[in-house]
């Protein structure tokens, strides 16, 4: 149903006309594609589409306003801090309005108590910098320091410097949220006071409800304040240096270092990891797919496929750095304290230290996961999973096999099995695969291999995070809990009855798997004839 | 695998601003993450001062901003819509000012400045571009020889009695139109910087608008004109090297001139330089010397043109394959070549001046908002910019502010009388002479 | 009747009684919650069997309260409403201690003094909140949200995956053991969001009214080399507060915590009455406790880094403050509180139990720099009510870096005294309510905390009965707790 002249007055009245538009080229402007995450997919072209209407909300009371708006009008509608997720945090039916919180960009920071209290605008660069600049320092998602913390918070973000400090749904403290139906939901001590400092409860703890691992994707109300922890740093400054792209931040070596080593073999590195874990030393460590090295080394796009084009699975399979950030939290003799054991570590499996500059480029203030798309102009991360080591051990290889049979049109990797790391302290692994393609190519193996990669992880028993909106429900929720779609429908029911909320999220992919001619070869499970949701 | 790279079929390829259809596969790769937008985030300052992207700080639809033009620019090149004001708004509320394809260019291998170029080119080729106002300053140059519509005959005004101009010199100064016109002191003291550093130098017989804002805007039929009459202009004069005092001038040379001609800044037969480049150069190997105090405590601008936009053009066609991969390979113009180090170098040689930095600088720059016709197209859009800018310069504590382009100038003073505040501006030849 | 012969038929006539002696341990606890009588205990020994009692009530809509201590706090296990207590004590198995993933899988049954022993065989031990009951279920202590003394984890919370049976009987699995087939699994259950929804946060500070958790994943750590135990005798809790928001987040010590000298007499007298009178006389104000350890590797230099850091704090900063292995005055103490908090409470009488009989426990999570604040309302609104402030105990506890703390004030009584107890019910309801005037956060509202707190946090509380609503229709699962 098209967005009525009375609906869009109403909502002008909110923000005012400068901050509302229907205007067909503004609102091309927020296409998805056909470049981005998940972009130049089936999912893409099928799914997605251009917004009725763009609004940009200023404060909660905006959003509120606009939610009840929208309930009364019946307007669907999308939240979108940066939209850098996708296709899937777009708008997905005709004549939805698109909620852009980019002007909600409120931040207060409290370096005693070590949070910071941020609105959806506000993205992890600055944060970072204010902590820097204080001491502090937050985990500045994979997905890159140009996305939301709110967003990244509640869907999924993890760096290397996850080792000690964990998931980011335990570093989110106080929460206000705009439900579906327009009634505000403040969590932990928002719940009672004006502060946001403490996340838990009142009893149980409706956090519970924004992240399900990797998020809801905004089908459950939109959240317009998030207070996260801040980590104590040290304190030297991290001075920024070098002309774009060749910037980074200088390292203060007697506090703050990386170190790269290499080690002889795949089981070597994750001794390594692991018992950098079981130490408690260090800030960050990682291993990297040497594809990533090549994209970090390279001078544009030819010079990475000369330097890739060099490599094979040989060389592949003899490669092995692991990178580890030091940090001199207490002093500069507990840094000396964490290299010795370091040291230790990497002696006991025959590695070597190798060179490495004393300079950030990626993952202390800056994540450059745009480079990701240099090589081959399509990317998406297809799985990454918090679990144990040993579940990330094998995991990413059991994916380089299955993608070997989708490899072209998938970028060749020789069977890198993707990026591992290890985090709170060595008590879980962290795997995550990524794929790389022409988006010129047909790409319907790629749309059939993200839906395989499901069936893989049920078939070996992997857990995933591709899991509620990620992937075809009916497919995932019988065989996790079982039943975890039953509890989401009825959790998603409840709070939003007419699924005007991000619809036909969290059934977008089932819905995909039903419209795309080359997809319906990969339904072998049963879902109901009609979904249980309202039509838009 | 070797064999997978090059039986993908090809395509024919150019980096060619006049086909907007060269940069669909550009336009088609954006993955909106905005780094076109934000300040790079290794220097990102904080929480104030956060985006480089004056258009889209403006008008903060995505739809403002390179993510979203360069998706309605697709939509443009596939016919889906018709010319609106609001379509040209989009368009043309843009100084151009390289923050976007800089930004991009930290990671990726895409053509957004000329993908926005090349759309202009399309608006003025379809009938719909430019803006009455920019039709305005086109009529004034084919008349006037100037962007202002001042009579030409005034153009060599500048030149007193103190400063001395050589018939012939290997290096000609082309002042540009604001400095003949409009900013006289700028030309002025150029004139006195060259010949306080014992370089003779000429001017251009009957010197003309460069065309910056023809070509700015899309008249690249009519800015190609201007550009082969320049040239040849220069080469018959014999000069080896053109100084100017403009970023936008500079630019204009050095740049757009070589690629409307499809040749490489390399093969223009002369150099291009920039005072910034002249007076470093001078003062470091002893030919000028800033010996007199100069009591102030400064800010430095970025200027556009001096700085992201000035990377020597190398022209580009050839095929794109497999993964986008081009051939022949080409080595991408990321805005490393910008002219950040002379100005700091000749400031820093100057005594009595305190220098302190704004938060965002170099390629982070945030645009004064006035070049390439914005201020006269958009006069709002260059009023924000211009006070984006003014809050940088309070927070340092700046008692002046100093750039190398008139524009920049004429914009900030602009701004700056509305505000009844008294932060001076200067351009920097004016802050040169003053030392000597 | 047909109830037990209904529970019978799923747990085993062994497994059910009506009986008034087995009934009336159930009726009461140390809280200051008055006594409620269930109709019949059960005692399942699988999921399936729980999930076979709550599927029972349900149909029978007879109200279930889940126990699996075996001694009660704060009186969520009081059968407020009749119906059936369903007792895990037979669910009380270590599933499995993995080393290598570091992690124990216990039932709910499993107690700390079982836990902690056996994990003491493998060098391996659990972080701890202060001298926990050693037949408390630890599964349901960090399901509580019970604050630890260790603040030196960044990620907090040691709960991964479990299993809950929801209050309409379904088994399910949340976290990575949510893995079909799960254990026999590539995943280890140590993730323990998803799937879908982060379902482990709606059964944290539940009181059991969210599900019946079986079983869960717990974090283990190492156990340090070396020790040692450090003690600061401190009069002035500002400026004890100032020395922990100076060292905590340089990431210094194991634990640490702050106790007064009332409750740290209670826990170190061996002879009562006399060596706790002398103690409590005796003992400064405040003791700050710190722990210094060395890890597995290289842990002297370890231990060396962090006392060459305190010690130029307190050289260039904070000269009047003295920390040292041992508090003077008290002999021995260090030995002895190392092994105390490092082990459940190892005596038959409770800590807190141990002077008059029953403690009352008022807590709630505060910015340390307020402790000095709420300690003046409490002590304040304690006279009013004719508490002697000399037998008020105080704990703070430090988390993470000092971010927050647990503040707990304890009420000593004599659980025989109506009297008593109706004047500590009334002060430490006034108590509740100025210091949440005041800022404080209590996230596990106990008894009469539940309504001051969900009238006034009434949005979350309507979202949250919605939510209930969804996973309990029929309202069965320890109704007449929280909001509920």
């Amino acid at each position: 149903m098209a967005i009525t002249k009375e609906a869009y007055k109403a909502l002008e009245c909110v923000v005012g006309s400068e901050f509302i538009t229907d205007d067909p080229i503004l609102c091309e402007g927020y296409r998805s594609g056909p470049g981005g995450y998940e972009s130049a997919t089936g999912y893409e072209r099928v799914m997605t589409t251009t917004p009725g209407a763009v609004i940009l909300p200023r404060t909660t009371d905006d959003v509120q306003k606009i939610v009840r708006i929208c309930n009364r009008y019946k307007v669907a509608y999308v939240p979108y801090s940066t939209g850098f997720y996708g296709p899937r945090s777009h708008c997905h039916v005709k004549n939805e309005l698109l909620i852009d919180m980019k002007r909600m960009r409120d931040f207060e920071l409290d370096d005693k108590h070590w949070y910071a209290t941020v609105q959806p605008g506000v993205t992890y660069s600055p944060l970072q910098a204010e902590c820097l600049r204080r001491g502090g320092y937050v985990v500045v998602g994979g997905g890159g320091a140009q996305v939301s913390v709110v967003a990244n918070m509640i869907c999924d973000g993890w760096s290397p410097l996850s080792l000690r400090i964990g998931f980011p749904h335990r570093r989110i403290l106080g929460v206000e949220l705009v439900l579906p139906d327009g009634e505000i939901l403040r969590t932990g001590s928002l719940a009672v006071h004006d502060d946001a400092f403490w996340g838990e409860g009142i009893g149980p703890d409706l956090r519970g409800m924004l992240r399900g691992y990797t998020g809801v994707l905004g089908c459950l109300g939109i959240v317009t304040k998030l207070a996260l922890k801040i980590l104590p740093f040290q304190p030297e400054e991290l001075k920024p240096t070098g002309i774009s792209p060749n910037t980074g931040l200088a390292l203060p070596v007697n506090r703050v270092k990386w170190l790269n080593f290499q080690v002889p073999s795949k089981e070597a590195e994750t001794q390594v990891m692991y018992e950098i874990g079981k130490a408690e030393i260090a800030g960050a460590v990682t291993k990297v797919p040497l594809f990533w090295r090549a994209i970090a080394k390279t001078e544009g796009k030819e010079d990475f496929w000369d330097i890739w084009g060099k490599e094979s699975e040989e060389t592949i399979k003899n490669f092995h750095i692991v990178r580890v950030l030091l940090i001199g939290f207490t002093s500069e003799a507990q840094m000396r304290y964490d290299e010795a054991v370091l040291n230790d570590i990497v002696k006991e499996v025959g590695g070597v230290q190798r060179p490495t500059k004393p300079i950030d480029q990626s993952w202390i203030k800056n994540a450059d996961s745009a480079g990701m798309w240099l090589m081959c102009g399509a990317y998406v991360s297809v799985d990454y999973i918090i679990e144990s080591i040993p579940h990330a051990d094998t995991h990413g290889p059991t994916y380089a096999e299955l993608k070997a049979r989708y490899t072209p049109p998938f970028m060749p990797d020789y069977g890198d099995p993707g990026w591992t790391m290890v985090c709170e302290a060595g008590h879980q692994g962290y795997s995550e695969y990524l794929v790389y393609w022409d988006p010129d190519e047909d790409t319907n193996p790629v749309d059939r291999f993200y839906v395989e990669t499901s069936k893989m992880n049920i078939r070996e028993r992997y857990y995933t995070s591709l899991l509620g909106s990620h992937q075809p429900l009916y497919l995932t929720g019988p065989k996790y809990g079982p039943n975890y779609h039953e509890w989401l429908l009825k959790v998603k029911g409840e709070f939003d009855p007419l699924w005007i909320c991000h619809p036909p999220v969290p059934l977008a992919h089932d819905q995909f798997v039903e419209r795309a001619e080359w997809m319906k070869s990969m339904k072998d499970w049963e879902s109901p004839d009609e979904f249980p949701m309202p039509k838009w | 695998m070797a064999n997978d790279r090059y039986d993908t079929p090809r395509k024919k390829a150019s980096f060619e601003v006049r086909d907007l259809n060269n940069f669909v596969y550009d336009m088609s790769r954006c993955i909106k993450c905005k780094g076109c937008y934000w300040v790079d985030h290794t220097y990102m300052p904080g929480v104030k001062y956060t985006t480089r992207c004056p258009s889209g700080t403006w008008n903060e639809f995505d739809s403002y901003q390179a993510a979203g033009k360069l998706r309605i620019g697709l939509a443009v090149a596939e016919g889906k819509f018709d010319w609106t004001p609001k379509l040209l708004e989009v368009v043309y509320a843009d100084p151009l000012c390289g923050a976007c394809d800089v930004g991009c260019k930290r990671n990726l291998d895409l053509e957004i400045e000329l993908s926005l170029e090349a759309l202009r080119m399309k608006a003025v080729k379809d009938g719909a571009g430019p803006m009455p106002a920019h039709k305005k300053i086109a009529r004034n140059i084919a008349d006037t020889h100037n962007q202002f519509g001042a009579p030409h005959d005034n153009r060599k005004k500048w030149i007193d009695k103190d400063i001395s101009v050589a018939e012939k010199a290997d290096l000609l100064y082309f002042a540009g139109c604001s400095a003949s016109h409009t900013n006289n002191e700028i030309a002025r003291a150029t004139g006195k910087i060259l010949n306080a550093s014992g370089s003779p130098f000429m001017i251009m017989k009957d010197e003309w608008c460069c065309g910056n804002v023809l070509y700015s805007v899309g008249m690249i039929d009519e800015a190609t004109k201007i550009a082969k009459r320049n040239i040849e202009a220069v080469k018959t004069s014999g000069a080896k090297t053109l100084v100017t005092s403009c970023a936008e001038c500079y630019r204009m040379w050095k740049v757009d001139y070589p690629k409307m001609l499809d040749i490489a800044t390399a093969d223009l037969g002369f150099e291009v330089i920039h005072l910034l480049e002249f007076a470093d150069g001078a003062i470091r190997n002893g030919r000028l010397k800033p010996t007199r105090n100069v009591d102030l405590r400064l800010t430095y601008h970025d200027s556009c043109g001096v700085s992201r936009l000035c990377d020597a053009w190398r022209p580009w066609k050839g095929e794109r394959g497999w993964m986008g991969t081009i051939e022949p390979t080409y080595k991408r113009r990321r805005g490393t070549e910008g002219l950040y180090g002379q100005p700091r170098n000749i400031l820093s040689a100057i005594p009595g001046l305190t220098v302190v930095e704004m938060p965002r600088i170099r390629e982070n720059a945030f645009c004064c908002g006035a070049g390439r016709g914005t201020r006269e197209a958009f006069p709002d859009l260059a009023r924000f910019s211009a006070n984006q800018r003014l809050e940088e310069v309070r927070e340092v504590g700046a008692e002046a502010l100093v750039s190398a382009c008139p524009f920049c100038k004429n914009n900030f003073l602009q701004a700056i009388k509305a505000h009844g505040e008294e932060i001076k501006v200067l351009d920097i030849s004016e802050v040169i002479l003053a030392s000597l | 009747m047909a109830t037990k012969d209904d529970l019978a038929k799923i747990v085993g006539e062994s497994n059910v009684s009506d009986a008034l002696e087995d009934l009336s341990g159930y009726s009461r606890d140390l809280s200051l919650h008055p006594a409620a009588m269930a109709d019949v205990v059960v005692r399942p020994g699988t999921s399936e069997e729980v999930s076979g009692v709550i599927k029972w009530a349900n149909r029978n809509n007879v109200p279930v309260v889940p126990v699996s201590s075996r001694t009660h706090f704060h009186g969520c296990t009081i059968p407020k409403q009749g119906g059936v207590v369903l007792d895990m004590v037979r669910m009380k198995r270590i599933v499995e201690i993995d080393e290598y993933n570091r992690k124990v899988c216990i039932e709910a049954g499993v107690t700390w003094r079982q836990l902690t022993e056996e994990l003491d065989k493998q060098n391996m031990r659990v972080i701890m909140p202060l001298l926990p009951h050693p037949e408390r279920s630890v599964l349901t202590d960090w399901l509580e949200r019970e604050v630890p003394t260790n603040t030196v984890y960044d990620y907090g919370e040691p709960m991964q995956s479990l299993e809950v049976v929801w209050p309409t009987g379904e088994i399910f699995r949340a976290g990575s053991a949510s893995v079909n087939g799960y254990p026999d699994s590539k995943s280890k259950g140590t993730n323990p969001a998803g799937p879908g929804l982060d379902f482990y946060r709606f059964v944290q500070g539940a009181q059991g009214t969210m599900g019946v958790v079986t079983w869960t994943n717990l974090k283990i750590e190492s156990k340090p080399k070396i020790d040692n135990i450090l003690f600061a005798a401190l009069d002035d809790l500002a400026r004890a507060e100032d020395f922990l928001y100076r060292i905590l987040p340089r990431r210094i010590g194991q634990e640490v915590l702050l106790l007064n000298n009332v409750d740290l007499a209670t826990i170190l007298a061996d002879k009562w009455p006399d060596d706790f009178e002398k103690l409590r006389a005796t003992l400064p104000a405040w003791t700050l406790i710190i722990v210094i350890s060395g890890l597995r590797r290289r842990p002297e230099e370890k231990v060396a880094y962090e006392m060459e850091f305190i010690g130029e704090v307190i050289r260039n900063e904070f000269k009047d403050i003295a920390l040292t292995d041992n508090l003077p005055g008290f002999p021995g103490i260090g030995k002895k509180l190392l092994s105390l908090l490092r082990k459940p409470w190892p005596k038959e009488v409770y800590w807190k139990n141990q002077w008059k009989g029953a403690a009352h426990s008022l807590f709630f999570i505060a910015k340390p720099s307020a402790t000095p604040l709420y300690k003046s309302i409490v002590e304040e609104i304690a006279m009013a009510h004719g508490y002697a402030l000399e037998s008020l105990g105080m704990y703070i506890q430090p988390i993470e870096h000092n971010r927050a703390c647990h503040m707990e004030f304890n009420f000593f009584y004599d659980p025989e005294c109506g009297s008593e107890k109706a004047l500590i019910k009334s002060l430490s309801r006034e108590a509740a309510k100025e210091l949440l005037n005041s800022g404080a956060f209590f996230t596990r509202p106990y008894g009469d905390l539940a309504a001051i707190n969900y009238e006034r946090a009434g949005g979350y509380a309507s979202a949250l009965k919605r939510v209930k609503k969804l996973f309990d229709p029929n309202n069965i699962m320890n109704p007449g707790n929280l909001c509920f």
